[in-house]
């Protein structure tokens, strides 16, 4: 008993000690402090009070550490250690010892703990400190007031955050943050959710808030300057963003208290982020509970509210669209007069290493954009999630704020993506950038940056995250489009063009040649200085004139003016393979076929507007304003016209008559020629007579045609002649002629004749065979390789020459109308017999009846080579049997040189049989008809009179025919004579008399 | 016994992480392993290829073991026995480390993308077993 009393007494005293120790620290005195903890902890252990021992001893060790503020050594830090070990054995011990006691001394025991811990906390010690804290998390379970949890788990938190352990340190806060949260109270969820936030750096699923501004906005920089090469942040995020069931837990709880604290933005970002980041791990029906959540959390907020983090839908760059045709802009070069020379890609080569060479010219190009003129991008959107996403607008949000961007509004299906045209226009000159674009999407407004998307697609491709969110929509593979760099320049002008009548495709029949009027206006704001068109693509020989002057007098082009330009289209032909399919009479299918083919040229029409001041111009080139590029396409479908199926040559000749009159055309009429000729009254058109030879001499060339289209054509021939050549008064009106027309009904071939009587020459001439003639000089014989070469061209020249005078023209309907190109036909027909066409004969023969003096003296001149066009009356055959009919036969030189002759004339009937010689003659002559030798000065002519007595009425034919003698090469190239010493002779054509009897 | 083997990626990220536990506590093993990741961390610095971690947590008593190859892949280990034999430890590394550079060497895996093979999570839990029998023996 008295033991027990003393022992009391002693404890009371040790505790009395220890509290006096207490107040000796409180004022301010360690040293007597130690005093009385000394004092303390000897009676305290020998009365076994282990609780007030442990107290006594914590309070030694403060009293210790005050008294050597500032110093810290090993030698205290290990006594401070020992001391705080016993401290906690003895607390420990105390538990064992009095479980009854009113207050545990687990509490003591773990705050000793976590004191000590809290002491040695340094990285070095940290395996030690994490074992004094583990030991500490271990007693927790024992602690019975929550509130007394929570406060250890902050502290343990805090040293574990301290200790640089983040991920321990978020897991304890998240422990504490469930303490709060199991308190279910306002307050408490604001307290949690405070906590939480602390954590979500540690799980890599932090607020870009809570990023800072300064290392965002490096982010965006270093991703413009190289978007190749993520940040590392980035990739490490991506890399951690695989512990996605802690971090889906994490946010879960962060929405529940954001919610329970009435904190909707918080609410708001959290279940953004969810959704975001980890929609393909969320059932459908947690994702509409996610996206109600978004909503409901978006009425408790003032519209307008900005949230960092971006919720759905995902947004990447699609594509920046250069500038369309219309628009194109040029790099102007003021020191050149085609300024726009070298902005294009010059050469038929799509790759050339040279201009592959430059520096500029890599991937990253540069795009010009114009003050006042609309823009558009392209971005695609797309929702994973199954639920209907309406997002209220959409636009590209620009830093540097010279940009007016238009809003958009989006409904976007469960699981689709969508290519989206944003538009803006941008305001001042200067950079342009775009990091991304806002969004307005469940009541608030966010900022979707294109490089998250990008890095996150990145991620997706090497497997790091969970899911590619456009690839899982259906959308293509990743594109990678790089922004480029987008300069804003001061306006420009900007002509916009319309075809007048329709833009649609022109539609022509193979030939035809139509006028097409193409609008210009300047829609822009600065007038239009310089203009100039060329063209480009496929058969820009179809463009056969442009108006160029009218554009250019129209210049400067006023904003608001216009201007309209008449260009002249010439449809060309379709290729054989075209042909083929448009025989099927499939208009409208070859019609889509020549349009996508590109076949049809495009006019280019390069302007500019002022060049600004002279000043500028010198001090800094690239001060020019560029030029633009206006591509007016044509859209010429070309069907299938007439179709050629061959052309030959026809000759004939027809006996003229004998009268008084050398070019006497009566008796022509009704003659059996082709339809086009059986027009009486023009067949003078049609064929030429040749008065000394007498007949007249028909060649045609027969083009035979067909019309496979369902339309009618009508042909019509016109031939030009060369006026020089005609140097009297005839053919002043006759420079063109034209010939009745030709009608191909569908589906029908037809024949059309164009004279070719036009083109003899009206002389022969050296020069035709001058080549000939300097080699027959100088070897005498056959003619070298060389010459023949050379008349071949020549010939081929006077040929070409002869078919570019005939046109062939069609007409079908009101207004088509075309030329059939038919040269190469043409040339072939008359290659073999061309010298025929063309030279005439050395020598032409004429018959005329003889009546009077006075008559032949007016006749000499008429019968010149030409074709009469004023019909002479038609006169009675004057020729009468048992009559003496006096004639004269006409000799014409058509050479340059004199031709001596032997000429002699006969006589036959109708039977052939010569009916001046022999027994049977039937016809008497007077004067001399053969042996008559004649002296032709040049280009002139001789007659020799000769009278003729018919015995018998019939019909009689006339012939007169030369052998020239000494003839010259000229004349022996034109008679094709094969040896030098063949005599060469001359047979003009035969002439019809017709003896009428007495009776 | 082990409840939970993990294998973690040089940027921490998990490429495989397979539990022998029946009950739900999926979620507290991955925390368990998460938090280990802090201490790898911490020795990533200091090549060294074995080093243990124990780690004690509210509610489920743990010790957690790592190994870290020379590719900076960390091999994690979640034992409930509080006292393992380093030799056993050290064991299972190896063959566990055997496990993984066979399941990588196949060509048709992606480095730094989880590992699929069946394969190696056969060879896994054989070696787990096979580390209970070992210690108990």
């Amino acid at each position: 008993m008295t033991m027990q009393v003393i022992k009391s007494k002693k404890r009371r005293l040790a505790r009395a000690q220890k509290t006096i120790g207490d107040y000796c620290l409180l004022a301010g005195s360690p040293v007597d402090a130690n005093a009385h903890y000394s004092t303390a902890l000897e009676l305290a252990r020998l009365t076994a009070d282990y609780f007030w021992y442990a107290g006594a001893l914590e309070g030694s060790v403060c009293a210790i550490l005050v008294d050597r503020m500032g110093q810290k050594d090993t030698a205290l830090e290990d006594e401070v250690r020992y001391r705080y070990n016993s401290v906690i054995v003895h607390y420990r011990k105390s538990f064992i010892q009095d479980n009854a006691q009113r207050v545990s001394p687990l509490t003591f025991e773990l705050e000793a703990t976590l004191k000590l811990a809290r002491f040695l906390c340094r990285r070095e010690l940290a395996k030690e400190v994490v074992e004094w804290l583990t030991n500490a998390a271990d007693g927790a379970k024992s602690l019975i007031d929550a509130s007394d949890r929570l406060i250890l788990f902050v502290e343990i938190a805090r040293l574990f955050g301290t200790l640089g352990y983040q991920r321990k340190a978020a897991f304890f806060s998240r422990q504490v943050a469930q303490l709060y949260l199991q308190q279910e109270n306002r307050l408490a969820a604001i307290s949690a959710m405070q906590v939480l936030a602390m954590t979500t750096k540690a799980y890599r699923v932090q607020s870009r808030a809570s990023i800072s501004k300064q290392s965002l906005s490096n982010e965006i920089e270093s991703g413009h300057v190289d978007s190749s090469k993520m940040h590392h942040q980035s990739v490490v995020s991506l890399f951690e963003s695989q512990w996605s069931t802690l971090q889906m837990v994490v946010l879960r709880e962060i929405l529940l208290s954001a919610v329970r604290a009435g904190d909707p933005l918080a609410a708001w970002s959290a279940a953004a982020r969810l959704l975001r980041s980890y929609y393909p791990l969320i059932t459908p029906a947690g994702q509409n509970g996610l996206a109600s959540a978004l909503t409901n959390s978006a009425e408790r907020l003032p519209s307008g509210t900005r949230c960092a983090d971006s919720a759905l839908p995902f947004v990447r760059l699609y594509s920046f669209p250069l500038h369309p045709s219309q628009m194109d802009i040029v790099k102007r070069n003021p020191a050149r007069e085609d300024w726009w020379a070298g902005s294009a890609p010059s050469g038929p080569f799509i790759y050339t290493p040279f201009s592959k060479g430059e520096p500029n010219d890599n991937s990253k190009q540069d795009l010009i954009w114009i003050v006042g003129e609309p823009v558009q991008v392209f971005v695609e959107l797309a929702n994973p999630c199954g639920f209907d996403l309406r997002v209220d607008s959409i636009y590209l949000s620009v830093q540097s704020g010279n940009f007016d961007a238009f809003p958009l509004s989006v409904d976007l299906p469960p699981n689709s993506s969508q290519v989206i045209m944003l538009s803006g226009i941008p305001t001042s000159v200067g950079p342009v950038v775009i990091p991304g674009c806002t969004v307005h999407c469940f009541g608030v407004i966010t900022e979707h940056l294109f490089m998250d998307v990008d890095n996150l697609l990145l991620g997706a491709a090497q497997g790091l995250v969970l899911s590619d969110p456009f690839r899982c929509c259906g959308s293509q593979r990743l594109r990678n489009v790089s922004v480029p760099n987008i300069s804003v320049v001061p306006p420009l002008p900007l002509l916009v063009s319309h075809v007048v009548g329709g833009d649609g495709a022109i539609v022509l029949y193979e030939g035809e040649i139509r006028d097409v009027w193409i609008n210009l206006a300047n829609a822009g704001t600065v007038p239009v200085e310089q203009a100039h068109i060329s063209l480009s693509g496929k058969n820009q020989d179809a463009v056969i004139s442009i108006a160029y002057e009218k554009l250019k007098s129209a210049l400067p082009l006023k904003p608001g003016a216009e201007v309209t330009i008449p260009v002249t289209l010439k449809a060309w032909r379709l290729g054989s393979g075209d042909s083929d399919a448009a025989a099927g009479r499939s208009a409208s299918s070859s019609m889509a076929r020549t349009v996508k083919d590109g076949s049809s040229p495009s006019l280019l029409i390069h302007y500019a507007g002022p060049l600004g001041d002279a000043e500028d111009l010198e001090t800094s080139k690239s001060s020019v304003p560029p030029g633009r590029r206006l591509v007016v396409p044509l859209q010429i479908c070309v069907l299938q016209g007439l179709s050629f199926v061959k052309a030959r040559l026809l000759s004939m000749e027809i006996p003229a008559l004998v009268g008084e009159s050398l070019s006497n055309l009566a008796n022509v009429d009704g003659s059996p020629l082709d339809e086009a000729v059986g027009y009486g009254t023009k067949i003078d058109k049609l064929v030429k007579i040749d008065p000394f030879r007498g007949s007249w001499g028909l060649r045609f060339l027969e083009l035979e045609l067909s019309n496979p289209t369902d339309v009618v054509f009508e042909i019509s021939v016109s031939v030009q002649l060369e006026k020089s050549s005609n140097a009297d008064n005839l053919s002043e009106h006759a420079a063109e002629y034209s010939y009745p027309k030709t009608r191909i009904d569908r589906d029908y071939f037809a024949r059309v004749l164009i004279p070719l009587e036009h083109f003899k020459l009206p002389f022969l001439d050296d020069s035709i065979f001058s080549k000939d003639l300097q080699s027959d000089g100088s070897s005498g014989g056959r003619n070298s390789s060389l010459s023949e070469r050379n008349t071949k061209a020549e010939l081929n020249a006077s040929i070409k020459n002869l078919i570019s005078r005939i046109k062939v023209r069609w007409q079908s309907g009101r207004n088509s109308s075309g030329e059939l190109n038919i040269k190469d036909a043409i040339q072939a027909a008359l290659q073999s017999s061309v010298m025929d066409v063309l030279l005439p004969d050395p020598l032409t023969f004429g018959f005329r009846l003889v009546r009077n003096g006075s008559e032949n003296a007016a006749k000499i001149d008429l019968p010149k080579e030409s074709d009469t066009s004023v019909q002479p009356t038609a006169s009675k055959n004057p020729v009468i049997a048992h009559d003496m009919t006096p004639m004269e036969v006409l000799v014409r030189n058509n050479t340059k040189e004199t031709i001596k002759m032997t000429l002699s004339v006969t006589c036959r009937d109708v039977a052939g049989e010569n009916c001046v010689e022999g027994a049977k003659a039937t016809v008497l002559w007077a004067g001399v008809l053969s042996g008559i030798t004649l002296e032709v000065p040049p280009l002139e002519e001789s007659k020799h009179c000769f009278s003729l007595y018919f015995l018998v009425p019939g019909e009689y034919t006339i012939v007169a025919a030369a052998v020239i003698d000494d003839a010259n090469d000229v004349l022996r190239a034109r008679a094709k004579s094969e040896s030098p010493d063949e005599p060469i002779f001359c047979r003009g054509p035969p002439f019809h008399v017709r003896v009428n009897g007495t009776a | 016994m082990i409840v939970c083997v993990a294998v973690v990626g040089h940027q921490n990220n998990p490429l495989y992480i397979q539990s022998f536990t029946d009950g739900d506590d999926v979620l507290k093993l991955h925390h368990i392993v998460h938090c280990s990741l802090d201490v790898v961390d911490e020795r990533v610095a200091v090549i060294c290829n074995y080093w243990n971690v124990e780690l004690v947590l509210y509610g489920c008593v743990a010790c957690s073991y790592g190994y870290l190859t020379n590719t900076k892949v960390k091999f994690i280990l979640v034992t409930t026995d509080l006292d393992v034999r380093d030799a056993d430890v050290r064991n299972f590394f190896r063959r566990f480390h055997a496990a993984y550079v066979d399941a990588v060497s196949n060509p048709f895996h992606v480095p730094g993308k989880k590992i699929t093979s069946k394969t190696f999570a056969e060879r896994v839990s054989t070696i787990v077993k096979s580390f209970g029998l070992s210690s108990a023996g």
